[in-house]
């Protein structure tokens, strides 16, 4: 039933700097459902990330909640979606201030930074509490995108994009994330990642080229 | 008394101050010779120029040609931003006049009709130097801000987004580029200010002194126009990247690649 679905993409097509990245992609996403989808690098897999978050132009149809996304929603939409990018870049600052700060902002005054919830994070994704003193620039790949992750999380969204969010991850550290992401029923997740081999959820895995209907 | 005048004879003996630059240049191969040579001829044309205008400007002493001057200032200042900034000109050229006119024009008015309540009340020889120096500072200052803000926005566009992604409207996740950019922007004025008179003796203080004004007069007139140079450049600053900010972005809240007149890919 439509209604349930978190995303909806239909007929999705980008064309990026005069190159047609792909066209008319259609993907449903349920609530709580977890996909992976694959693909070459270049594909587009990232870019269909962005456009769920309105930062690439698009033609075709994206409906988040039930809600198409267009420059009228975009604002409101984003508050039922967290990202973590490929290499993510938070800013400036410690960790605690980073992962603080998007609860300043005026679409998050019904969240609270729970340092609760941060301490358990933290736990379950294996990182020492002190480097939340830490400034951002001096932790490594794979600490940094732990760190990207939790912010995710904090935000309680409901569907989250993960881009390559594992990929500096070492292999143990790979299945506590994934874990902990499969035991959340109620988040949905798009990752995407041009290696699946050990970062995989339960739900369907796509290939992107294989997601297009139209003729491309 | 004003001050004692320098024949042409005596100024182009003052030329002669050149040979230092040019033959450390010369010397080291520092390949500032030709723009030396057009710094100093433009500066020397621009001066020629603005020296006989201003003859016939303080003659007439007409407030509205006053008026019309500032605003021939601003705009030759606008063009030097946008030119300076690598933006395009189309976008730029209106949000950065009128912020230009903003930070000259409040504390201008204030210095004119608070501090020194001159007669008549818009006479040029106090309206033109002082909405000269308050503009000067203001280009320099919007050239760092404007450009500081859009620069690292492109290249950091990564953080950014990502707080547009956690929620951010576009002036919240905007914010931190925007008190960079002001900070660089007013920090060489606030260390200008923190030195002032031990490190360099300032320009307007040895113009009134050279005038044949008391020390005393001097001073106040320097921190006078001191302040309204820091409120003018903050006034500048802020007010360019608001107004900008507008045509900047999508309606999506990303940064427009067409902001910039070169790409860099």
């Amino acid at each position: 039933m439509e209604h349930e679905d978190i995303l909806n993409i239909r007929n999705l097509s980008v064309r990026l700097d005069g190159t047609q990245l792909f066209r008319g992609v259609s993907l449903a996403v349920n609530v709580g459902e977890k996909i992976t989808i694959t693909g070459l690098s270049g594909s587009g897999k990232s870019t269909l990330l962005r456009c769920v978050l309105g930062f690439v132009p698009f033609q075709g149809e994206i409906l988040i909640a039930g809600t198409p996304l267009n420059a009228r929603t975009v604002w409101q939409l984003r508050r039922q979606l967290a990202y973590v990018a490929q290499e993510p870049e938070l800013g400036d600052g410690t960790v605690q201030a980073l992962l603080a700060r998007p609860f300043s902002y005026k679409a998050n005054q019904g969240l609270a930074y729970g340092r609760e919830e941060v301490d358990q994070l933290f736990e379950h994704f294996r990182l020492p509490l002190p480097l939340l003193h830490k400034d951002i620039t001096s932790l490594s790949g794979g600490e940094k995108q732990r760190v990207a992750l939790i912010g995710a999380l904090l935000l309680r969204r409901p569907l989250l994009l993960l881009d390559e969010a594992a990929s500096a991850l070492d292999g143990e550290a790979k299945k506590q994330v994934r874990a902990y992401l499969s035991s959340r029923e109620d988040l949905a997740i798009v990752s995407v990642s041009h290696d699946v081999r050990d970062f995989v959820f339960n739900g369907g895995v796509y290939h992107l080229p294989d997601l297009a209907t139209g003729d491309s | 008394m004003g001050a004692s005048d320098i024949s042409y004879w005596q100024l182009a003996l003052g030329y002669g101050l050149l040979i230092f630059p040019m033959a450390v240049f010369l010397w080291h191969g520092v390949p500032l010779l030709g723009d030396t040579f057009m710094g100093v001829l433009r500066m020397t044309v621009q001066l020629l120029f603005i020296g006989f205008y201003l003859q016939y400007v303080f003659r007439w002493n007409n407030p509205w040609l006053n008026i019309g001057w500032i605003a021939v200032m601003v705009l030759v200042a606008d063009a030097s931003i946008v030119r300076g900034c690598g933006l395009r000109a189309r976008i730029f050229l209106l949000p950065l006049s009128l912020s230009l006119l903003m930070g000259v024009l409040a504390p201008l008015l204030i210095f004119v009709l608070v501090i020194i309540r001159p007669d008549p009340l818009f006479d040029a020889r106090y309206v033109i130097p002082i909405a000269g120096m308050i503009l000067g500072n203001c280009l320099r200052a919007d050239i760092v801000g404007i450009r500081g803000f859009y620069e690292s926005l492109h290249k950091r566009e990564k953080a950014y987004l990502h707080a547009l992604a956690s929620g951010a409207r576009l002036h919240e996740a905007a914010q931190p580029f925007l008190r960079d950019a002001l900070r660089d922007a007013l920090a060489p004025t606030i260390a200008t200010m923190a030195t002032m008179g031990v490190v360099s003796l300032p320009g307007m203080m040895t113009g009134v002194i050279l005038g044949g004004s008391d020390p005393a007069t001097a001073i106040k007139y320097q921190i006078a126009i001191m302040l309204a140079i820091f409120s003018g450049t903050a006034i500048t600053v802020t007010a360019a990247i608001y107004l900008t900010l507008h045509g900047s972005f999508t309606p999506y809240g990303v940064l427009k690649r067409e902001i910039f007149a070169r790409i860099e890919k």
